[in-house]
């Protein structure tokens, strides 16, 4: 795997190496003259020689954009502390846009501006080291690519999401950090697979922490940390978007707690989901693994049903599952006849290290089906609360579940009631005025003046899930 | 259709005018307009475009679009493409994006207002027949406008609007229900087309959906009747008459309002007059960047925002 991975990520370099001619006018950078460095800020897969062009902004271009259109494949743009009011389209493969200091390097989009950056079908585009906040839209955003990165970037205030990817896949978004969105800090959405990571992040005071609605497939989700948004981690199914259910999302040893932030600007689902740390809407195949979970009003891992009501498509049978993003975009939709609830089927909850939950530290529920019958299983969990009662005896892992296994019925989750819940739930905050934590001064990337670009690969790194171990407690 | 039931249609349009004007003949705005919308009628009909082969709706995601939300602006009794120059003398319109549109809009004038949309270059001007419940006027939301390449057309064939292009969706006289593929009303993000409002379900409001057509004549910013240089595809392809290939715009006002459609009106009549009106005034560089980017590289450049206003 691991040298396989070298050879891909070699190739693709040099064919990078090929194909970015030095511009003209991008100035030659320092760092030519010192030998690459030995660990880059990511592992991504290394440079084996500093990349040609470097574009300053604004001492070569006086904005991020005009920067953008004159770079080539390879280059990298490198910004100066600064406000700059723009809205970057970037439609360059294999770019790298830095700013010099990510706490002073800061894109306004003055709440007219829709996206700080959008990638626009671009491959290999990495975006580092700066700050985007008061977009309508969402601060970093990635669509339609093939190989993505965006690593110590600071979200903050914006419309709809902090870091996006949309039907893209092979990224990575690290050492990065997001408040203040209505919908999601962090999503990726609308890939399977997705092959993606995203680690070492930091989101809150958000409606969602994460929301990958259908999203999945080799995508992990890694220490991290989920605090004081409405709900934590959401992944969920949907017909609104493509390559529906939401399918084989590892989350793995994350901080999640007190997801019960009262005065976040919210979408309706978040409203909803609100109270709980990893909820898991409608799911399948996930596995949610050595992750602290604790504070939460509801549940700290709860397993419950997405409730669909503009719904565009059947729900796909299982037989479906292993359908990929490319080949469902090819299937005709057939609009039901009334409201859908995807079920969360097949997940597994181990390992978990759960406290003060008040509903319940771990759970699954439905309305209308047999829990027995979904297929989901908890192990190994350390926790005090369960619902139904005794679920870990219930749904042990590694063997079918059945109704003889106990009673299913004591203390189960009745999700039915949250949305009564939701409708005494604090509304909404306008995301443009809502009250949020100071924006952080936040760990820069390391040599940003220096470091080689590194175009983002279309493999993320390989993460070593059997090292990883529950996360301490923050007080 | 053949010319003796066009013309079989035509009488029942006069026929049906008169109805209206005379049942609003304590308004004299209203006659006046009558009569003369009864004039433009006998020339042109928003039939004459034809339709879009189906009603286009589904999962967002699965080809390439743009998408610009825009909160309400205001209200007038203006047209700027039906009466221009003449304030007050439309049935009342909705207006969304540019906020300086009114009967003495110009290019010019509205390329130097701004816009409610969330996308700032975004200054072309949108608008629709007000809707009124029990002859209160209901306040809309916000619109939504799609940009796509049109079903089945080869979206690198896409160009965008001219500067200054001026077209009609709908019609505003229509007595029976329009094509769903034209003019629809629907709930929430929900896919069904109805041709009459359905009763929607609380937080899912009424939404009236308005698809404009994709081909162009390749000349005219707008014509005598505001029909004629316009039409829709069929089949991914455009009449030889209209070469030109558009984005398709699809255009939803989102309303709050929800449970039942009795009472419903529009300010052109009835809930069958659905229509909407479009001025591109956009920031030209930007709609051609747009369109180059997300059409006609069919890539997704947005889907619209999960929040619910604001």
């Amino acid at each position: 795997m691991r040298s396989l991975r070298t050879l891909f990520s070699l190739s693709i370099l040099s064919v990078s190496m090929i194909a970015c001619g030095s511009s003209d006018e991008s100035a030659v950078a320092p760092s030519t003259e010192s030998p690459p460095s030995e660990a880059p800020a990511t592992d991504a897969p290394t440079t084996v020689a500093p990349a040609e062009g470097v574009l300053n902004v604004p001492a070569d271009y006086a904005t991020i954009q005009e920067a953008v259109d004159a770079a080539a494949g390879g280059d990298l743009i490198l910004i100066a502390p600064g406000t700059y009011r723009e809205a970057v389209q970037v439609t360059t493969d294999n770019i790298v846009i830095r700013g010099l200091d990510r706490n002073t390097v800061i894109m306004d989009g003055n709440f007219e501006f829709d996206n700080g950056f959008r990638v626009v079908g671009a491959s290999g585009v990495a975006i580092e080291n700066m700050t985007a906040m008061n977009y309508t839209k969402n601060g970093f955003f990635w669509t339609g690519s093939n190989g993505y990165r965006g690593s110590y970037l600071t979200a903050w205030r914006n419309g709809d999401y902090g870091i996006y990817a949309f039907d893209s896949v092979g990224g990575l978004l690290e050492h990065s950090y997001a408040a203040g969105s209505p919908d999601a800090g962090f999503y990726i959405g609308q890939c399977f697979p997705c092959d993606a990571v995203i680690r070492n992040v930091i989101a809150e005071h958000n409606g969602l922490g994460y929301s990958g609605t259908n999203a999945g497939g080799n995508l992990i989700i890694v220490n991290s940390v989920f605090r004081n948004n409405r709900a934590g981690i959401v992944p969920n199914s949907g017909s609104y978007e493509l390559c529906y259910p939401q399918r084989k999302t590892t989350i793995i040893g994350n901080q999640v707690y007190s997801n019960n932030q009262p005065d976040t600007p919210a979408i309706d689902v978040a409203i909803l989901a609100m109270g709980n740390g990893i909820l898991n809407a409608g799911g399948v195949q996930n596995v949610i693994e050595r992750n602290r979970v604790w504070d939460h009003d509801k549940t700290g891992i709860g397993l419950v049903p997405f409730l669909e009501e503009d719904a565009n498509d059947v729900i796909p049978g299982r037989d479906a599952w292993e359908t990929d993003c490319a080949a469902q975009k090819q299937l005709m939709p057939v609009i039901p006849d009334g409201p859908l609830l995807w079920d969360s089927h097949d997940n597994e909850v181990l390992g978990n290290v759960l406290e003060d939950n008040r509903r319940a530290d771990i759970a699954v529920g439905s309305a209308g089906t047999n829990l027995w019958e979904l297929g989901n299983c908890f192990e190994d969990n350390t926790f005090s609360t369960s619902a139904p009662l005794d679920l870990e005896t219930l749904a042990p892992c590694g063997s079918p579940l059945s109704e003889s296994t106990g009673d299913w019925l004591a203390g189960d989750l009745n999700v039915i009631t949250w949305l009564v819940d939701a409708e005494t739930a604090p509304p909404s905050v306008d995301w443009k005025t809502a009250s949020l934590p100071d924006i952080p001064q936040l760990e820069n990337m390391p040599d940003a003046a220096t470091a080689p670009a590194t175009p983002a690969s279309a493999v993320p790194p390989a993460i070593d899930l059997a090292s990883i171990v529950v996360p301490d407690k923050i007080d | 259709m053949t010319s003796i039931r066009r013309a079989i249609r035509g009488l029942l349009v006069v026929l049906a005018l008169v109805v209206v004007a005379s049942s609003c003949a304590s308004d004299p705005r209203d006659v006046r307009e009558s009569a003369h919308d009864h004039v433009s009628m006998l020339v042109d009909s928003a039939a004459v475009m034809g339709a879009p082969d189906r009603p286009i709706a589904g999962p967002q995601g699965a080809v390439g679009q743009f998408v610009v939300e825009c909160p309400f602006s205001h209200a007038l009794p203006d047209d700027p493409i039906v009466h221009p120059g003449e304030p007050g003398a439309s049935h009342m319109h909705v207006f969304f994006g540019n906020t300086g549109a009114n009967a003495d809009s110009t290019l010019a004038s509205l390329l130097a207002h701004g816009t409610t949309c969330e996308q700032a270059l975004d200054t072309a001007s949108y608008w629709a027949p007000a809707l009124y419940h029990d002859d209160v006027m209901l306040i809309p939301e916000k619109s939504v406008a799609y940009y796509r390449a049109g079903l089945e057309v080869d979206p690198a064939s896409v160009v965008a609007f001219p500067a200054g292009l001026s077209m009609i969706a709908g019609d505003p006289r229509a007595v029976e229900p329009q094509p769903a593929s034209v003019v629809a009303w629907s709930c929430g993000n929900g896919a069904a087309r109805e041709q009459m409002p359905p009763s929607c379900p609380s937080g899912r409001g009424l939404r009236l959906d308005v698809t404009f057509p994709d081909c162009w004549d390749g000349d005219h910013l707008d014509v005598v009747g505001h029909r004629e240089h316009m039409r829709y595809s069929s089949g991914g392809r455009c009449p030889s008459t209209h070469p030109v290939h558009v984005p398709q715009l699809i255009f939803s006002v989102a309303y709050s309002f929800a449970g039942d459609p009795m009472g419903l009106k529009l300010a052109s009549g009835g809930v069958l007059t659905g229509h909407a009106d479009f001025v591109n005034s956009w920031d030209q560089d930007k709609l051609e960047d747009e369109v180059k980017y997300c059409l006609q590289r069919d890539v997704v450049c947005g889907v619209t925002s999960g929040r619910v206003s604001g």
